[in-house]
């Protein structure tokens, strides 16, 4: 069995992206039906909510139905996306990225703005992104802390949450 | 004049002229790191402006906005990396140029063409739009919806490749923007029964989420699957060309100024297509083509007069008719709406203050970025080493604490980190990002107008094809998406489809 060709992998993926998002879609239309009252009067609530989950069955149809067409055709390299990397290690950071931002959150509310601030730039460094630098760490955490606070908490006179760990 | 003068006060307070200085040094710094876009710096940047009054927010956000624009060209001079995409173009010259060691010469042309074309472009802005707004003073529900719908429409222009991907990106943003309270009728749409989603996706949040998150983890990325170098940036400074030198390209300058300033104020085409245009231009109208690609002053001197006179240009169908063409300029409009700005005719009329502060901010932004990179280059080439993952870390703060600033609500950070890593996956898949910024932005004002025209109406759906305006924008719309969707479908069934590859290498052929 010969090799896919790099319009051809590009194809299957637009293929597996056209079924999620008609996965998407009818879900969505599901929930909106099932939700949302269709309104009194004139073109209620419902109408547009509904309208693009339609429009968007219909276009992941046509993406994957294209796809589905074209899978086993010949066509110039669509290139790279971009983005750097592939596979699991992609997956992982994706997934690290957004546990950092969601405790960063957490930590916030409890910690306060300072002590979250410093601890999720110093683990983000140390421990995420692999700095062995003690001096760029220590600087970056009690640097972006500071200045934040003092920018945005003393300067702007945004609120920053204190927290409720800390008695002070 | 009374109204110019109330402006001129507003805007020469001293906090408004320091927001529209930090702006500007902001946007420079970040427009001239690569990967680090203008819009990025204008997502970080918005929540910046909660504190601070009307005037010295939108200096901020003008400020960053032409700061980006122009920041681009020093790393393309320096490091052979366009530090935006409208500052590609400037790579083919600028940096043979630095590397036969004139990149003073070529960093000061740069500086010089920016501003430019950045004033050119004020100037054909401050003329048309008065014009444009006037003229659409008159709309009603149904002519505002078929202007959005035709705004809408730019998204064929910024479906980089793919209307079908481009379509579903925009579907994709109106439906974030149906999640929450529904402003007409007050019913919930889409909030499984929490409290938190009643509120809906705030609009920075989404920006946060689309430009900020998928750079972070992109950053992150690279750090592990790249060999690290640090850049090599020499000690440089700006040598402001000769007054013989800018006569002697008066005439490019001004023609790739006009230029950008036409292509600017099409939604749906932006900084890159005006530079590579305007590169194109120079090089067919030089006395020496052969020069071009190997350090000609006019190959700098062109795309970066062009790629500036885009902020004038884009500005037209924003403030006249609310009309974002690009990031940049849907980043500004989503600031200018939480500042309670509506752009559009109205503004004219509500505000016709703002209109004036804006033009002052535009002038003084350019100032500002043409003073700092004359005086403060030497200074801030050295961020350029710093490294990018330090960056990341960093822009993940300002995005966590930007998101939890709007209304003080952890719920907003947890809402950018599962709406980031959406739009990361939807990068890798090719869906392009852009139209779902439009869709976020257009959206509730499209389907607001949409049915106030059909309850107004009884329910008629010929009230948008009623009046002049409202049939020429439903035309345009129709034509634009009739014409992408023929060339699209022709492409599909040709047999070997022959094109540019969309990541193709810039090179002086395209």
């Amino acid at each position: 069995m010969s090799e896919r060709t790099p319009y051809q992998a590009e194809q299957r993926r637009d293929l597996v992206v056209g079924l999620v998002l008609l996965v998407l879609g009818i879900v969505w239309t599901g929930i909106v039906l099932a939700t949302i009252p269709p309104g009194n009067y004139g073109i209620g609530p419902r109408a547009f909510p509904l309208w693009l989950g339609v429009g968007l069955v219909a276009l992941s149809a046509i993406l994957a139905g294209g796809a589905w067409l074209r899978r086993n055709g010949d066509g110039e390299d669509p290139g790279d996306s971009g983005l750097a990397g592939m596979g699991w290690p992609v997956f992982r950071m994706v997934v690290l990225v957004c546990l950092i931002l969601a405790a960063y959150g957490f930590l916030m509310q409890r910690a306060g703005f300072l002590l979250a601030t410093a601890l999720t730039v110093a683990f983000s460094l140390w421990v995420v992104l692999g700095e062995r630098r003690p001096f760029l760490v220590a600087g970056m955490a009690i640097g972006m802390s500071v200045g934040v606070w003092l920018v945005f908490g003393q300067l702007l006179g945004a609120y920053l949450p204190r927290g409720t760990w800390l008695p002070f | 004049m009374d109204l110019l003068l109330s402006a001129a006060s507003a805007s020469f307070t001293p906090v408004t002229v320091a927001a529209i200085l930090l702006g500007s040094i902001f946007g420079v710094i970040f427009g001239s790191i690569p990967g680090l876009t203008f819009t990025v710096a204008m997502a970080l940047a918005v929540p910046l402006t909660f504190s601070l009054d009307q005037g010295a927010a939108i200096g901020l956000m003008l400020g960053t906005y032409i700061g980006g624009m122009t920041g681009g060209s020093v790393s393309s001079i320096l490091l052979g990396v366009p530090g935006t995409p409208s500052a590609a173009a400037t790579v083919l010259d600028g940096y043979p140029l630095a590397k036969k060691g004139q990149a003073s010469l070529a960093l000061g042309m740069a500086v010089a063409a920016s501003a430019f074309g950045g004033i050119i472009s004020l100037i054909v802005m401050v003329v048309s739009v008065d014009l444009v707004a006037s003229l659409a003073m008159n709309f009603g529900p149904a002519e505002t919806f078929a202007l959005l719908i035709f705004g809408l429409s730019t998204i064929c222009g910024l479906s980089e490749g793919s209307l079908v991907r481009g379509f579903i990106a925009g579907i994709l943003g109106l439906m974030v923007m149906t999640v929450g309270v529904d402003a007409m009728d007050g019913v919930r749409r889409m909030t499984f029964g929490t409290v938190t989603l009643q509120q809906g996706i705030n609009l920075l949040v989404a920006m946060l989420a689309l430009f900020a998150v998928p750079h972070i983890i992109d950053a992150f990325v690279r750090h592990f699957q790249e060999e690290r170098t640090t850049k090599q940036v020499k000690a440089v400074g700006v040598e402001l060309p000769r007054l013989r030198d800018l006569g002697r390209n008066f005439w490019l300058m001004v023609r790739c100024s006009l230029m950008g300033t036409g292509i600017g104020a099409i939604p749906g085409t932006g900084g890159p297509v005006a530079a590579f245009l305007a590169y194109a231009h120079a090089r067919k109208t030089s006395k020496n083509p052969q020069e071009f690609g190997k350090g000609s002053v006019e190959g700098v001197v062109a795309p970066e007069s062009a790629n500036n006179a885009v902020t004038g240009g884009a500005m037209i169908p924003l403030l006249s008719l609310g009309i974002p063409g690009d990031p940049g300029t849907a980043l500004l409009l989503s600031a200018l709406l939480i500042h309670g700005l509506v752009p559009g005719p109205m503004l004219f009329i509500e505000s016709p203050d703002a209109i004036y502060g804006i033009y002052i901010a535009i002038i003084l932004a350019y100032l500002f970025v043409f003073a700092f990179q004359v005086a403060g280059i030497r200074f801030f080439v050295q961020l350029l080493k710093v490294p990018p993952h330090v960056l990341a870390v960093a822009i993940v703060i300002m995005c966590g604490f930007g998101a939890y600033s709007v209304r003080n609500s952890v719920f907003d950070i947890y809402t950018v980190a599962i709406l980031g890593a959406g739009a990361y996956g939807l990068m890798r898949v090719r869906i392009p990002l852009t139209p779902i910024i439009l869709g976020v932005v257009l959206g509730p004002a499209i389907e607001r107008d949409f049915r106030t025209a059909m309850i107004l109406s009884d329910g008629d759906l010929s009230v948008f094809f009623s009046s002049a305006p409202a049939i020429l924008f439903m035309g345009l719309t129709i034509l634009i998406v009739g014409t992408q969707v023929g060339r699209s479908l022709i492409s599909s069934f040709s047999p070997k489809t022959p094109g540019i590859g969309r990541n193709a290498p810039v090179s002086s052929e395209k």
